[in-house]
């Protein structure tokens, strides 16, 4: 055998080893319970804002902490905290992705995806009305 | 009934829609007449089908300038009844991002990507001789599948591309088209998404477009050669045409870092998004083949890792295409487009270009040129070939790690076979800490290669001399060493897996400028591959040094303690500042002294002090502006503002803002209240009493009496806890036979009064009460440092530079060797 040949084997076991360890660091989309049932461990979890008067930020106390409570897939409903700033027209989203564990029932995000309805997507018409006058 | 619709102008889609089937169709003209060219060689009817072809790709290209000509009339005249202009501008928009509006869609996107080709199809024509007709041959099809992306026909249900020229009323339904002059009602369009309304935004998609165009030429090649199974001519136009692609792709993908930099708020300028990952990888393929194409070249070896690599990062290209515009990414990334229902046409194009090139290497694979005896272990190309292997198996890192949204279509694919179907029961998702996760594998890549790209250099065709290079490499190592020792300390760089990598990197720069110096003795013409190196080290130590040491200052020491559970997470990097009150962070007194409005942005003016220790005195002072838009779509969109230093940047945006109209609809409501005469309650500032009633008062700021009115006055005092005293009248009066209220204001205390009713029965009255809360301003705020980080601006800079010195040198050869042909 050649010498690129055993340095492209050896390189190419290498890595895929590499790969194959690191698999680990995937994560799973997964629901309020599931995440309960592995405390502490980090998971995506896919839902819903729920009971939006129930969000609380006050910055003027802790610009770092935000919560409110998210209705998984399942429509389990969980209390979610997160130590950021709450982001801007959070109400409006219609789908929320958490990345984030289960600690003491409630769920603790480190991340936040929204999703926003009509984010310069064919939105709805935007029309000003104007009454014509004179006809 | 048809409907006369007024105001319309109907032309330019026209001519923009006829333009479209053009440019398809003189694009297959040209790929089926390019094909027999090719077929027939250089004879007589090979010559005219290729002028036949030329002619077919004029056209072609008239097209397309036409497509494009028409689109930015639209845009230009804000010509609403167009969807396509509708949906991406707006009056307001300045016309500077007319440009951005242009490539915000997928289609506009398509065509600039479209033109490039094009361009780049002229100098083909003008340079590439005998290869013109296979080469153009590959690019006319290509061109031919990205004309279909804007076709927007019917083939049966399913529709083919998406046409830019769609009127409004032809991708809608709403009663107001059923109104002849409907587009009076239309006044705005939807407008840009604020986050690309950046200067960034106007330069880097063509830059990376034209990146993305300029793969396509390497790869062209490729099939040209093994069409037409000559291994030898080939070898001089594609070097300087894949120098040429990896270095506009490599500054297009910089370009992009920049302007998350700049204008993202994510706190870098790499964050491994999928989009990001979608275009790096080509870049590392193509980086490989562009060394396996000179081991080749000088040594006839790595033939097929060429070809192989080559043609991998067009298809990548393709693939990447495809991620970020079937919409298949949506819940990994926020920054894709959004998908237009093209998905299965996108995979067909992709599946078409790799079905061919997996038939040419297949059917030549046993012909293709390969030398017997083995290289030795003191060759530069054994070395170059394992780095180019190293870059394809980082690639292949990324590209998987990118590709679990489509790894979980065809893992739920399979799950319908009823053996399979617990197999992977859920979806995966993308690793929970991305940075992590690529930078833990891909930092010793970026180690062995930056080595690499110190030592092989050093290093001969066929065998060198080891202490030869060892030789020259004893000064650049020693250099590296005391300098990484050094800077360990004095940055406090901690890791194995860090130090080795600014090691490295120093090693690199310090190896190849000695290169440059001591054998080829400053000649730079022909140190381009030197230079390029040198940047290349240069950006892995912006970006180590930059993401390693970067500091968030804007650290929240209020609020509540959460415990100390929480800690490792909650980093608290949001600061609130209120007006006018400093805050200490850092090395900086910083003090929010207000905000001012320019068009649609919000400009908070952050004042950064830095107090000298000895003296007390200010010893530095600066205002950032980092801006918001609080837009109606998105929320609010912040843009930092950067203070750039030669060493560091300090890096400042806004995460929140109070929001003041929400404030000014709460603080106007009266809270009734039931007082009796002598009464005294409290407001916010002071008390009141109520001193008693006065029949028919006299005139006031807010009271005129009329005859006939039933007016009463309240006599309200207020006393501050200062000892200031106020006097407030409300008047309540009956005028004909209906209540009017008049209300009575003290600013200073900002209180209004109203009385709600008299209860003369009781002798009391209900008292309404407004009181305006002090307008509370604040900005809650994040600021990161990032030391060094222009080290990566400069090596982006010296790479490209090394790249178009290589440029240079390679065309001069190709003109050269084309003499001593002739």
């Amino acid at each position: 055998m050649k010498k690129t040949h055993i340095a492209t084997l050896l390189i190419i076991v290498i890595s895929m080893g590499v790969i194959i360890a690191k698999i680990g660091d995937y994560s799973s989309f997964e629901t309020f319970s599931m995440a309960q049932n592995a405390e502490g461990k980090e998971f995506h979890i896919v839902g819903e804002l729920a009971k939006p008067e129930e969000m609380l930020y006050e910055p003027e106390n802790d610009p770092n902490f935000f919560s409110f409570y998210m209705k998984d897939k399942a429509g389990e409903e969980r209390k979610v905290v997160f130590k950021g700033a709450k982001p801007m027209d959070f109400e409006r989203s219609e789908q929320i992705v958490l990345t984030g564990k289960m600690e003491e029932g409630d769920f603790h995000a480190s991340k936040i995806l929204m999703k926003c309805p009509s984010k310069y997507i064919n939105d709805k018409l935007e029309v000003t009305e104007v009454t014509a006058s004179g006809i | 009934m048809e409907i006369q619709y007024i105001g319309e102008q109907l032309i330019p889609g026209q001519i923009g829609r006829l333009s479209v089937v053009t440019a398809f169709v003189a694009a297959l003209t040209a790929t089926i007449a390019y094909f027999i060219a090719t077929q027939r060689g250089i004879s007589p009817s090979g010559n005219s089908w290729k002028r036949t072809a030329r002619i077919a790709f004029f056209v072609h290209a008239a097209a397309v300038l036409g497509i494009i000509l028409s689109l930015f009339y639209i845009l230009l005249n804000h010509r609403f009844e167009y969807q396509y202009a509708w949906q991406h501008s707006s009056m307001e928009l300045p016309m500077k991002y007319i440009l951005s509006c242009f490539w915000e869609g997928q289609e506009g996107s398509f065509l600039l990507w479209s033109f490039w080709h094009v361009v780049l199809g002229f100098v083909l024509m003008a340079r590439a001789k005998e290869w013109e007709a296979p080469v153009m041959t590959v690019l006319a099809v290509t061109q031919a599948f990205l004309g279909t992306m804007l076709l927007g026909l019917y083939l049966g249900d399913y529709r083919v591309g998406s046409n830019p020229f769609l009127l409004l009323r032809e991708t809608m339904d709403a009663p107001i088209f059923a109104r002849a002059n409907y587009l009076d009602f239309i006044t705005d369009g939807n407008g840009l998404n604020p986050l690309l309304q950046n200067y960034w935004m106007t330069i880097h998609p063509p830059t990376l477009f034209l990146g993305f165009a300029a793969t396509l030429v390497p790869f062209a090649f490729v099939i040209a050669a093994l069409w037409k199974n000559d291994y030898k001519g080939w070898i001089s136009q594609t070097l300087s045409w894949s120098l040429f692609a990896t270095m506009v792709l490599g500054v297009g993908i910089l370009m992009g870092g920049a302007w998350a930099y700049e204008s993202l708020t994510f706190g870098g300028f790499w964050a491994w998004d999928p989009v990001e990952n979608a275009s790096l990888v080509p870049w590392l393929t193509l980086a490989g083949g562009l060394h396996a194409l000179l081991i080749y070249k000088h040594t006839g070896r790595a033939l097929k890792l060429t070809f192989i690599l080559l043609s991998l990062t067009f298809l990548l290209i393709l693939y990447s295409t495809f991620l970020t515009r079937s919409g298949i990414l949506g819940d990994t990334s926020v920054h894709s487009f959004t998908d237009l229902g093209m998905s299965g046409q996108l995979i067909f194009f992709m599946m078409f270009f790799v079905v061919l090139a997996a038939l040419f290497l297949v059917m030549r694979w046993r012909i293709i040129p390969s030398v017997k005896e083995e290289e030795k272990l003191s060759s530069r190309e054994f070395w170059l070939f394992i780095g180019a292997l190293i870059l394809t198996i980082s690639a292949f890192q990324i590209s998987f790690s990118t590709s679990i949204p489509v790894l979980n279509k065809f893992l739920s694919a399979f799950r319908v076979i009823p053996l399979f179907e617990n197999l992977f029961e859920k979806d995966l998702a993308p690793p929970v800490n991305p940075e992590q996760h690529y930078n833990s594998i891909q930092i010793w890549v970026a180690i062995i290669i930056v080595c690499l790209t110190g030592t092989v250099q050093y290093m001969r065709y066929k065998s060198s001399e080891m202490k030869k290079v060892l030789k020259g490499l004893i000064v650049p190592l020693v250099a590296a060493v005391i300098i990484s020792l050094l800077a360990i300390f004095s940055l406090e760089i901690y890791g194995i897996q860090y130090i080795l990598l600014l090691f490295a990197s120093l090693f690199a720069v310090f190896a190849n400028v000695g290169y440059l110096i001591t054998v080829l003795k400053g000649r730079i013409n022909v140190g381009g591959a030197s230079v390029a190196h040198v940047g290349f080290a240069l950006i892995m130590l912006g970006s180590l040094i930059s993401n390693l040491n970067q500091k968030v200052i804007s650290i929240n020491n209020q609020g509540i303690d959460f415990g100390a559970s929480f800690d490792e997470k909650n980093k608290r990097e949001n600061i609130l500042l209120r007006k006018d009150d400093p805050v200490q962070m850092h090395d900086y007194l910083v003090t929010y002294i207000g905000d001012s409005v320019s068009g649609p942005n919000n400009y908070y003016k952050v004042l950064y002090q830095r107090i000298d220790k000895k003296t007390g005195g200010i010893s530095e002072e600066f205002i950032l502006y980092p801006n918001a838009q609080i837009n109606p779509k998105m929320g609010l969109i912040a843009n930092p503002d950067t203070r750039h230093y030669l060493r560091k940047d300090i890096f400042t945006h806004v995460t929140s803002v109070p929001d003041k109209k929400a404030q000014e609809e709460s603080a106007g409501v009266f809270e009734p209240d039931t007082v009796a005469m002598k009464d005294t309650f409290f407001i916010a500032k002071a008390f009141v009493v109520l001193e008693g009633l006065e029949p028919n008062p006299p005139a006031s700021s807010q009271y005129q009496p009329v005859d006939g009115d039933i007016a009463v006055a309240a006599r309200l005092k207020l006393q501050t806890l200062n000892g200031e005293t106020y006097l407030a009248k409300p008047v309540f009066v009956i005028r004909d036979r209906s209540v009017l209220a008049f209300e009575a204001e003290v600013k200073e205390l900002n209180v209004t009064f109203r009385i709600e009713r008299i209860l003369p029965e009781s002798d009391k009255l209900i008292l309404g009460v407004k009181q305006q809360e002090a307008e509370s301003d604040f900005i809650i705020m994040k600021a990161i440092i990032f030391p060094y980080i222009n080290l990566l601006w400069l090596g982006c800079l010296v790479m490209a530079f090394g790249i178009l010195i290589s440029i240079v040198r390679r065309v001069r050869e190709g003109k050269r060797s084309r003499k001593v042909l002739s």
